[in-house]
C-alpha cells in the first residue's frame, strides 16, 4: 500500500511540477509591452511565426507539420542570436529568456510527440509562437532605445 | 558534480540573503512580512545552522544526520504555514470565503501537527529508516495538494494580484520537486540512487522558488510597464571598442 502511494505520489507530483513550470512561464509570457516591438523585428528578419500563429488560429485544412516545426525552429534560431548579440553587452541571456528557452525546447520536444500520437497540434503551436513573439518583442524594445539621428532604431528598420 | 552542488547550495544562501535584503532595503518587509519571516527561517536554518552542525560533528555523524531531517521537518511547517498565509491574502477582499477558508485551515494545521507530532514521537526510535522518508514525503504532498487548492482558488476567484500568483508558483515547484524526489527514494531499492539525486537535485528546487519569488518581488508589480533597456548607444560602442 505504501509503494502504491509513494507511486501515486511520484506521478502527481512531477505532473504538477510541470504545471507549476508552465504556469510560471505563462507569467512572463502575459508581460505587456507599450507597443508591438516585435513587428519591425518579424519584418527585417522576414520571420514567419505570426503566419504560422494566424494559421493555427483559424485551421480548417491540416496543417504541414513538418513545415511549420522546420519555421518555428527557424525563427527561434534567429531569434535567440539576436537575443544574445543584438543590443546586448552581456552577450548571454536574462534569467526569463533561458528559463522560456527551456520552455520553448520542452513544447516543441511536446509538439513533436503529440504529433506522432496524433493528439491536437495547435496548442503547442500557439504556446511556440506566443514564446516567439515575446523575444522579438523583448529584442525590438532595446533596439528602439538606440537611436540613430532622427531615427530610432525600429522605424528605421520599418522604413526599409 | 560536487562543485555543481557547491555552487549551487552557495548560490542558494546569496539569493536567501539577497531577496530578504530586497524586501527590507525596499520597506517591503511588512507587507509581505510571511514572506521575510519564511526567508529568515530559510536563513538561519539552512545557511547558517547546518553548515554549523556539519562543521562541528562531519557529514557521516548521527548528530548531523538527526539535525538535517529535524530541521527539514521545521521547514515544511513554516512553508505549510507559509500557503496558510497566502490563503489570507487570495481571500482578501471576500470576507464570506475567508471564514471558511479558515476554518478549514485551522482544521488542516490541526490535523497536520497532531499526525506529525504522533507519528513522530511513535517512530523516534527508529526516525531515520523508510520512516523518515514516507513521513517527508506525505508532508511536502499535503503542502503540495493545499498550494495546488490556492492556485485553482485564485483562478476561480480572477485575482488580478501577479506577485502573488507568482509567490504560490514558486512553492508549487519547492513541493512538488522534493515530494516526487522523495517518493522515489522511497521506491528505490535500497534508496541509494534516489538519496543521491535528492542530494544533488533536491537543492534545485530551492533555488527556483528563491529564483521564481525574486522575479516575483522585482518583477510582478511591473507588469504591464515597459522594463527598461538593456544598454545604451554608448555602451555598445564601449563594448565594441573592448572586444576590438
Amino acid at each position: 500500500m505504501a509503494m502504491f502511494i509513494a507511486a501515486l505520489i511520484l506521478i502527481i507530483s512531477t505532473g504538477m511540477f510541470f504545471f507549476y513550470f508552465h504556469a510560471i512561464c505563462q507569467r512572463i509570457l502575459r508581460r505587456e509591452f507599450d507597443k508591438d516591438y516585435y513587428l519591425a523585428i518579424v519584418n527585417a528578419n522576414r520571420l514567419e511565426f505570426p503566419a504560422v500563429r494566424r494559421a493555427a488560429e483559424s485551421w480548417e485544412a491540416p496543417v504541414d507539420y513538418a513545415r511549420v516545426q522546420l519555421t518555428l525552429r527557424c525563427d527561434y534560431l534567429a531569434l535567440t542570436y539576436l537575443l544574445k548579440h543584438a543590443v546586448n553587452v552581456n552577450r548571454r541571456y536574462t534569467r526569463q529568456e533561458w528559463l522560456l528557452v527551456v520552455y520553448f525546447r520542452t513544447i516543441l520536444l511536446l509538439l513533436g510527440l503529440c504529433h506522432k500520437l496524433g493528439l491536437g497540434e495547435r496548442s503547442a503551436i500557439l504556446n511556440l509562437a506566443a514564446i516567439l513573439q515575446y523575444f522579438a518583442n523583448v529584442i525590438g524594445q532595446r533596439v528602439s532605445a538606440l537611436r540613430f539621428g532622427e531615427l530610432s532604431a525600429t522605424d528605421y528598420l520599418l522604413s526599409i | 558534480m560536487d562543485t555543481l552542488a557547491t555552487v549551487t547550495q552557495y548560490t542558494i544562501y546569496l539569493l536567501e540573503a539577497g531577496v530578504l535584503g530586497y524586501l527590507l532595503l525596499r520597506r517591503r518587509e511588512r507587507s509581505l512580512l510571511p514572506v521575510a519571516l519564511y526567508l529568515a527561517l530559510l536563513l538561519v536554518v539552512d545557511g547558517l545552522s547546518r553548515p554549523l552542525v556539519l562543521y562541528r560533528y562531519g557529514l557521516t555523524s548521527l548528530q548531523y544526520e538527526y539535525f538535517f531531517w529535524l530541521t527539514d521537518i521545521l521547514l515544511a511547517l513554516g512553508a505549510f504555514l507559509l500557503v496558510c498565509l497566502f490563503f489570507r491574502r487570495a481571500c482578501g477582499e471576500h470576507r464570506e470565503l475567508w471564514q471558511v477558508v479558515r476554518l478549514v485551515q485551522i482544521f488542516v494545521l490541526i490535523l497536520v501537527a497532531g499526525i506529525s507530532l504522533f507519528s513522530l514521537s511513535r517512530n523516534f526510535d527508529h526516525l531515520f529508516t523508510r520512516f523518515i522518508v514516507e513521513f517527508q514525503q506525505n508532508l511536502y504532498f499535503t503542502c503540495l495538494v493545499l498550494n495546488t487548492l490556492l492556485f485553482i482558488l485564485m483562478q476561480q476567484l480572477q485575482s488580478a494580484d501577479e506577485e502573488l500568483s507568482m509567490l504560490v508558483c514558486g512553492m508549487g515547484i519547492q513541493f512538488a520537486g522534493p515530494a516526487a524526489n522523495l517518493a522515489l527514494v522511497y521506491l528505490t531499492p535500497g534508496q541509494q540512487f534516489g538519496s543521491e539525486l535528492y542530494r544533488h537535485i533536491g537543492p534545485l528546487f530551492t533555488l527556483g522558488m528563491l529564483l521564481t519569488w525574486f522575479y516575483a518581488l522585482a518583477r510582478a508589480p511591473q507588469f504591464g510597464r515597459v522594463a527598461k533597456p538593456q544598454t545604451t548607444a554608448a555602451e555598445l560602442v564601449s563594448a565594441g571598442r573592448g572586444e576590438a
